[in-house]
């Protein structure tokens, strides 16, 4: 199990997969959007995407989970 | 100082011992059988070196080190070794003269020294002794530091003294079983009452992720072995720039590695593995991603790479990646090898965590670096330079030897759009909202054409030239190639 936190403050600007979804590794899960850029947040190993804690709109905060791959 | 791991590293070996101080007695092959190289010393040095090639420079007794020379693809290079056999190689007095021998053999002969480490640290049967020998040590290590590479190897574990040992050197690699901490777990405990194992105290997760204590791990000890090898070859001998190597070809287009949108952020390693001979060796990968250090080989000449990557915080500077950045470049200032800097930035990292951190002290390291180093070293901007984190990045302002843009890349203070909300703020207050996009473009359009734009950045000599993605490896083997070849006179602080 991995959970994909988010490294910076951001955006979410679009949800890229969905709960349930099988991922491979290097896949992009949701792009968030922070100093004027656009910072895709990539899987880091395949599996399937058992949760997706944000949704397009939502702030994160330095270290928010945004999903977990199993 | 506190001798540790001795329940997993120390103990006595009964198997008898080699002790011709010429190399040449009867021994196991030195190819490894799994991860683990024999935990004899001179097993491992005649791993590390060419085949037959070892000369001991201290004999292999109970001291609990051994130096030797040997050659690496035929280069000379120095090394030693602890004894995890003896006393689970803690360091006494000869042991520690042992390594400073090979010290003054390195710096005799200008070569590298590479040391193979596998210590509980200082020896407690010694006390004072001891202490006063591993301190000889760290002196003999910072009076060689800048002058000749040092890489560590680090094979068991590494604990007080000999962790300090490793820290103080220029590169620290590694092998996945092996662990680096002050104190072990036992003491830590006792102490703190955290209860941690020896893994996650002092394994590859904690000083690849987050200490930065060490620059690579490898998946065995003869790969961390063999990676000691390609960096010692790296910095020791670095050849010279042969335009051949990089004239117009393939037709592999670098840019092509760019997202369309520039506001997308996007990995730059595959743009760096275009721009290098061959897939360099990046070093501290996981920590501070977001600026990669690279050595590789740029037209045959060695060269070290700093390169903000937009895929991690979009690019930006922080305080950690800065400092990272800093100390790469004086190391590779210290030891003559050339920069290429590869610039896509938004800016330094806001935030409270990192003002606290001390982003403006750790950032100024970089800073300094950049503006002391006498290499040549050559600025590629491929996107976008913003703020201080464009003066930080190898400036010309700095000294950069040439300052390369590829068409459309951007220098300003902040992005167009960002500075017109500042700029004309009351302006864009009595905008209705539904014109205030087409408000904003239209003043940014000016603000770049006045202020922005690398004809503006090219009319101010801050850009030489703007270069075409096919030509950029031509453009920069030039450069170094035409600059004088110097290195820094200093030490290389860990910072």
């Amino acid at each position: 199990m991995t959970e994909v936190r988010a490294e910076m403050v951001a955006n979410v600007w679009k949800v890229v997969t969905a709960e349930g979804e099988e991922v491979s590794d290097g896949a992009t899960l949701v792009i968030l959007e922070s100093m004027k850029m656009e910072i895709p947040v990539l899987a880091e190993e395949p599996g399937t995407v058992t949760k997706l804690a944000v949704a397009e709109g939502d702030l994160v905060q330095e270290g928010d989970l945004i999903a977990i791959i199993e | 100082m506190t001798v540790i791991a001795g329940s997993t590293s120390a103990g006595t070996d009964q198997k008898s011992t080699n002790r011709g101080s010429n190399g040449t007695a009867l021994r196991p092959p030195a190819a490894a059988q799994g991860p683990h190289i024999s935990r004899d010393p001179e097993v491992r040095l005649e791993a590390l070196f060419d085949p037959g090639s070892v000369r001991l420079l201290t004999p292999h007794d109970k001291s609990g080190a051994v130096a030797a020379t040997g050659t690496i693809d035929g280069m000379t290079a120095v090394a030693f070794a602890s004894d995890p056999r003896v006393q689970g190689g803690a360091l006494g007095s000869e042991g520690c003269a042992a390594i400073v021998t090979a010290y003054d053999e390195a710096l005799a002969q200008g070569a590298p020294v590479i040391g193979l480490w596998h210590s509980g640290g200082a020896r407690l049967r010694e006390g004072a002794e001891s202490l006063h020998a591993v301190g000889t040590v760290f002196a003999a290590m910072t009076r060689a530091s800048g002058k000749v590479p040092q890489i560590s190897v680090v094979l068991g574990a590494a604990a007080g003294g000999a962790a300090y040992g490793p820290a103080l050197t220029d590169i620290v690699i590694l092998s996945d079983h092996a662990r680096i901490f002050v104190t072990g777990p036992d003491v830590v405990r006792s102490v703190t009452g955290e209860d941690v194992d020896m893994a996650r105290l002092g394994g590859p997760e904690p000083h690849s992720r987050r200490s930065g204590v060490v620059h690579l791990v490898a998946a065995t000890d003869a790969d961390a072995l063999s990676q000691a090898r390609r960096l010692a070859l790296l910095l020791g001998e670095q050849g010279t720039v042969d335009v051949d190597l990089v004239a117009r070809q393939e037709g592999a287009e670098l840019d092509q590695l760019l997202p369309e949108s520039v506001r997308r952020a996007y990995d730059v390693h595959p743009l760096l593995a275009g721009l290098l001979d061959a897939p360099g060796i990046e070093l501290h990968p996981r920590w501070a991603p977001n600026v990669v250090t690279m050595l590789g080989r740029l037209a045959g000449r060695a060269v070290g790479v700093v390169a903000n990557n937009p895929l991690r915080l979009g690019g930006c500077l922080d305080a950690t990646s800065a400092e990272k950045a800093a100390r790469f470049v004086r190391m590779c200032d210290a030891f003559g090898v050339p920069l290429v800097v590869v610039v896509d930035v938004p800016g330094y990292l806001p935030g409270v965590g990192q003002e606290w951190d001390g982003v403006v002290r750790r950032g100024a390291k970089l800073l300094h670096a950049f503006a002391e180093a006498t290499v040549p070293r050559v600025t590629l901007i491929t996107r976008k330079a913003y703020g201080g984190a464009y003066i930080a990045m190898n400036s010309r302002a700095l000294g950069a030897t040439r300052v390369f843009a590829w068409p459309g890349a951007e220098v300003a203070v902040m992005g167009a759009v960002a500075a017109v909300r500042i700029l004309h703020r009351r302006t864009l207050a009595d905008v209705p909202p539904d014109q205030l996009q087409e408000a904003e473009a239209r003043l940014a359009g000016e603000h770049e054409r006045e202020s922005g734009g690398l004809e503006r950045a090219r009319a101010l000599g801050v850009i030489d030239e703007v270069i075409e993605p096919s030509t950029t490896r031509e453009a920069i083997a030039r450069a170094i190639a035409a600059a004088p070849r110097v290195r820094g006179h200093h030490g290389n602080i860990p910072l």
